[in-house]
């Protein structure tokens, strides 16, 4: 009696220790499940955000395609089955060597296409056949800007807003040229060359306002974003990225997501006395808008001197991003991708603004971003408080992103130090990815990002101020990452928080992506070839070798006869192409700050050239 | 030892000693007045009626060609003045290589001279009134020792960079190919 | 003899002027060392003097126990028992002077070590051929100071100095408050400074560094807690503006021509930094490092022709005319 009792306790004692095993071994999996599930919210995909992203009617007006930066086609008219079939329509010389980065634009049956200096802008007429010129705007910048500009003489696009079209000049200008006649209505000057200042970015138009900013954070230029009013070309707000408060537009309605970013002044007590003023911070890159929250995104540039041993402290507000009110400039928040950044790591790449899925099933609006310093970033667009950061390339410059305290965490034993070399530091000053834009496809809900894979020695020195010269203080070296490749184009999903397939590149890559709602991924290679991929797999369907090298935009349009055709700009240039358009001696590894040694063997297998190409399926 | 023997030896040791001054020889008191930079030295210049003229040569610079002190205060004004920045180490940036046998606005001394002083039109700054001639002189020597064409015995065998160029006394001499043929 | 040590004499009391003064024990480890250096003098003369008296004593002895130390009687090869007893003597005196020495240096250090706990105030110092470059950092980096060839401490303060060097091999030297530190390009050295006494003192590089090492001093100035706040503070404030035509003329010529290449001004468009600091050039006390003295008829002599005074040094003599000249040392001396 007394053992069937001690064997039935046994028994139940056993079945619930059992039990117990398995309950807690399937609470930690659900856990881990629970934090992947807080940001797969049941697998649902990201989406463009609304507001921001319209139909499509056709046409690419801005370089992004929409306010929300997506670079998405929605037409269907090619697919993997028949991309293989794809020629050339038509093509067209621009006439100039400089790197060719700016995205044509297509209006009804007008192609703008916007050259690097002297930033020409040629009409050309789509319903005609060969595309002939409509008009030629030549707006004749200073020669002596292609002096201050560190990284090419280039153009990165004209906005195509209400009849007319929205540039920046090499030499500081910012004009607006009727898009009928190509007269130009209003130029304003925004920027000095004899500071060493420059303007390469695409306008953005939103809300009656042109907001442009300025390039220069390797020549001791302290960076801005200006808004000019759309019909006059009058300055209506000026927001500084160094400073105090009242020059960076920060007031009663700034929260910053971290503490890190909070203070009064910080933009000067982050630095040493006067260094704000030479600090950097510029603003050439891209800018997002929400129609909805009335907010426009953007980031800002490295901090000068590369050297960060002559500037202790956050330096702010450079190496960050900024959510700021469309109307009068004001900050809404701040978040620094990398405080007192050590390795030229910019922030100013592309900001996707998507609509996130969360775990309730309701929808966060957000933003995502693939950032130079080798981390994805998403975050809240509405308050920027980070939802994930991951790194999607090899990195042993920091260590993670602390998401308690929104800070990131460098590697002290790769901190570059006066007079010494430090090694092996990935990303390289170019970062996992620099200005070239990503594309994102609501349909697959990947961002497609073409990137690099650059390691870097790096040795700083003591840099000297002299405007118009320089600021830098570092001599550089660059090389391939692990794996040998020096480029890599990915396709991310931001939800998974992983990556889908990669495909290795030799060459950096240096050109942004193009989705399409039929299914189709196109990018270029520095060596020039334009290749379509299938977006949910990455294999090859079909490529075409340009003249020069790729390292503009490819868009993707409907032309007058109803056929969907692709456009790609073919010229290489640009800070990867540098040893092409300024013939420079790779014998010395640290020239075109550093990057000869990456692209020793890039003048054998391209030359300069300024052409574009358009495709579409034969009739 | 004979006094023969001694008496050669002492001829050879003034020699040898008198022959190396010029290398080291150091101006403190250089001219600071006076324009010693040619003024319109432009590259290859027609001289319609005058061909002798284009075979001129400033005669300045060859005293600062050889000369290891200019030399090595010129490359130290190179990395101070930022030259470094647009030129890299010979390997060019924003601005052309050095190191090569290119030569937009002419290779010679005195047209490198020139160019720093008066500036150029596709971006190079002008110098004129940043730096002293002297001064100007001593980077121009050394923007020389770049591309290989002065004494291997005046450069300096080790760059203070991490650049990992070979160092200059191991620089091989390209030849200076007339500007013209790269004018933009 | 004597007109011999006449001679010698002065030039041996050239060493303790004292502003520059290795024997001044103004700073804490300085005062260790002088505490050191007079126990060491002490012993070394007292066993100096003994071996002295002994060597005499020997020259003059007569030998006493020539009888009995011969071959003969089989004992040439022992000693006398007194000489004996003397080197025994002489051996466990040595024993005990080595042994005070050797306490009273681990003493030394172990004090010199405690000086460097804690440190109060931070500074680096980088040199350069030939002058200082002075950086004071605070935890508020927007509060820190630059300025070159001087160094303020406050009296009783902990200072931490970090050197580093921008081209050769320098050392740092201010022989009142504390021994040599090299300064060696590539390289982190430091060395800490308790100043006790106020006052002022110069310092030297003490490793000769180029043509100019001579003329490579640092003026030190060591100064109680409150003064040392209020010379901060003025330090923290942008360059001067210029108050008379005369010297808008010269700051107009040093902020855009030759000058602004090389040297910076607080506040204006002149933000260079391979030549020193001029924010407040005109509150120190000396020019170029010690060359000459700070005063109007120096900064003429040293604005018009540097190369005269300081020859080889990289400020080059540009030539100004006599305009140009009285505008400059006008602004210059607006510097304060």
């Amino acid at each position: 009696m007394r053992r069937t009792t001690i064997s039935i306790v046994a028994i139940v004692a056993l079945v619930l220790a059992v039990s117990l095993l398995v309950w807690a071994l399937g609470a930690s999996r659900e856990r881990s499940a629970a934090t992947a599930d807080e940001s797969s919210g049941n697998s649902a995909k990201a989406i463009a955000a609304a507001d921001a992203s319209p139909p499509d009617d056709g046409n690419w007006t801005m370089p992004g395609k929409d306010y929300a930066s997506t670079r998405f086609s929605a037409l269907r008219q090619l697919t993997p089955r028949n991309v293989g079939k794809l020629q050339v329509a038509f093509t067209f010389s621009t006439g100039t060597t400089e790197g060719f980065e700016a995205p044509p634009l297509v209006v009804g049956s007008t192609m703008f296409v916007v050259t690097p200096w002297p930033n020409k802008v040629f009409a050309l007429d789509l319903a005609k056949p060969g595309a002939p010129t409509k008009w030629i705007y030549e707006p004749n910048p200073a020669a002596a800007a292609k002096g201050v500009a560190c990284c090419g003489a280039v153009n990165r696009g004209a906005f195509y807003s209400n009849g007319r079209l929205f540039l920046n000049l090499l030499d500081g200008h910012t004009v607006a040229v009727d898009a009928g006649s190509g007269k130009e209505i209003w130029r304003t000057k925004l920027a000095d060359i004899q500071k060493g200042e420059t303007m390469t970015m695409a306008p953005l138009v939103a809300e009656g306002k042109v907001l442009v900013g300025n390039s220069g954070g390797e020549m001791g230029v302290r960076g801005w974003l200006a808004a000019l009013d759309a019909g006059s070309g009058q300055l209506a707000w000026k927001a500084y990225s160094t400073g105090p408060d009242k020059d960076a537009l920060i007031g009663s309605n700034y929260r910053a997501p971290y503490a890190q970013d909070r203070g009064k002044d910080l933009g000067v007590t982050s630095w040493p006395p006067e260094y704000w003023k030479i600090g950097g911070g510029t603003v050439w890159g891209w800018i997002s808008y929400d129609p909805k929250l009335k907010l426009i995104y953007y980031g800002t540039s490295n901090p000068g001197p590369w050297n960060a041993e002559q500037r202790p402290g956050d330096n702010k507000w450079t190496a960050g991003v900024f959510a700021r009110d469309v109307a009068t400039g004001q900050a809404r928040w701040f978040y620094q991708s990398s405080p007192h950044d050590l390795f030229d790591h910019d922030d100013i790449n592309e900001i996707v603004l998507v609509d996130w899925p969360a775990p309730n099933r309701r929808r966060i609006p957000a933003l995502i971003r693939p950032s130079r310093n080798g981390y994805f970033y998403v975050q809240d667009r509405r308050t920027g408080r980070i939802l994930s950061a991951d790194p999607y390339a090899y990195v042993n410059g920091y260590k993670g992103v602390d998401l308690k305290t929104g800070r990131i965490i460098p590697n002290k034993e790769k901190e570059p130090k006066k007079g010494r070399v430090v090694r092996n530091i990935c990303p390289g000053p170019p970062g996992a990815k620099d200005w070239n834009p990503s594309a994102f496809s609501p349909v697959t809900g990947l961002i497609y990002i073409p990137h690099l894979n650059l390691c870097m020695d790096m040795g700083v020195m003591n840099a000297n101020y002299i405007p118009g010269t320089p600021f830098v203080g570092a001599d550089v070296k660059m090389y391939a990452g692990p794996g040998g490749n020096r480029g890599a184009f990915s396709a991310w999903d931001p939800v998974r928080r992983r990556k889908v397939f990669e495909i290795k590149e030799d060459l950096p890559l240096w050109s942004p992506a193009l989705a399409t709602a039929g299914g189709l991924v196109f990018y270029g290679t520095m060596d020039g070839w334009l290749k379509a991929i299938d977006g949910r797999t990455g294999r090859l369907l079909w490529r075409f070798k340009t003249g020069s090298g790729i390292i503009g935009q490819p868009i993707s349009y409907r032309g007058p006869d109803g056929r969907q055709y692709i456009a790609v700009p073919s010229g290489i240039g640009g800070w990867a192409g540098r040893i092409v358009t300024g013939e420079l001696d790779a014998r010395d590894p640290t020239a075109a700050l550093g990057f000869a040694n990456a692209t020793k063997d890039l003048p054998q297998r391209v030359s300069k050239g300024g052409m574009v190409y358009v495709f579409a399926l034969p009739q | 030892m004979s006094s023969r023997f001694r008496n050669s030896c002492a001829i050879l040791a003034v020699a040898v000693l008198l022959g190396a001054c010029d290398r080291e020889e150091r101006q403190s008191r250089a001219k600071p007045l006076g324009e010693t930079v040619p003024a319109a030295a432009s590259p290859d210049t027609i001289y319609p009626g005058d061909p002798s003229r284009a075979r001129y040569v400033d005669a300045r610079g060859a005293s600062y060609e050889g000369n290891a002190f200019a030399i090595a205060q010129g490359q130290q004004l190179y990395n101070w003045m930022n030259c470094v920045g647009c030129h890299a180490h010979g390997g060019g940036g924003m601005g052309p290589a050095l190191m090569d046998e290119k030569w937009r606005y002419g290779g010679r001394i005195d047209q490198i001279a020139a160019s720093i002083y008066q500036g150029r039109p596709n971006g190079m700054p002008a110098w004129r009134s940043k730096l002293t001639e002297d001064q100007i002189w001593q980077i121009a020597a050394y923007v020389r020792s770049l591309s290989g064409q002065v004494r291997k015995d005046a450069v300096s065998a080790r760059a203070d960079s991490v650049s990992n160029t070979p160092p200059q006394t191991q620089t091989v001499r390209q030849p200076v190919r007339p500007a013209d043929s790269d004018q933009q | 003899m004597s007109r011999v040590a006449a001679l010698i004499l002065p030039l041996a009391l050239c060493g303790c002027a004292g502003f520059q003064n290795a024997l001044g024990g103004d700073g804490g480890e300085g005062a260790n060392f002088v505490r050191l250096f007079v126990l060491f003098t002490a012993v070394c003369t007292f066993m100096y003097l003994l071996v002295m008296a002994g060597l005499f004593a020997a020259v003059l002895r007569r030998r006493r126990n020539a009888d009995e130390l011969t071959v003969d009687t089989g004992k040439h090869h022992e000693s006398a028992p007194l000489v004996t007893r003397a080197l025994a003597a002489w051996a466990i005196l040595i024993g005990i002077g080595l042994m005070a020495l050797t306490v009273a240096s681990f003493f030394t250090d172990r004090s010199n070590a405690a000086i460097t706990r804690d440190p109060q105030l931070s500074v680096k110092v980088t040199g350069n051929q030939w002058w200082w470059d002075v950086q004071y950092s605070f935890a508020d980096t927007s509060k820190s100071i630059r300025t070159a060839n001087e160094l303020h401490l406050p009296v009783g303060v902990r200072a931490e100095v970090t050197l580093e060097s921008n081209d050769v091999i320098h050392s740092f030297w201010i022989p009142n408050l504390a021994g040599k530190q090299d300064l060696i390009p590539g390289r982190v050295t430091d060395i800490q400074l308790v100043p006790r006494k106020t006052g002022l003192y110069r310092g030297q590089c003490a490793e000769f560094c180029g043509v100019q090492h001579a003329h490579m001093a640092l003026d030190v100035t060591v100064e109680s807690k409150a003064e040392f706040l209020r010379w901060a503070a003025a330090q923290l404030q942008p360059a001067p503006a210029p108050r008379t035509p005369l010297e808008l003329a010269g700051y107009r010529y040093i902020t855009t021509r030759e000058c602004s290449v090389c040297h910076n001004l607080s506040g204006t468009p002149a933000s260079a930094s391979v030549g020193p600091d001029l924010t407040h050039f005109a509150s120190r006390r000396s020019i170029a490092a010690g060359t000459l003295p700070m005063n109007k008829g120096n900064l003429y002599g040293w604005v018009a022709d540097p190369q005269s005074q300081k020859p080889g040094t990289k400020m080059p003599t540009i030539g100004l005319s006599p305009d140009e000249l009285h505008a400059v040392v006008a602004y210059l001396q607006r510097l304060k």
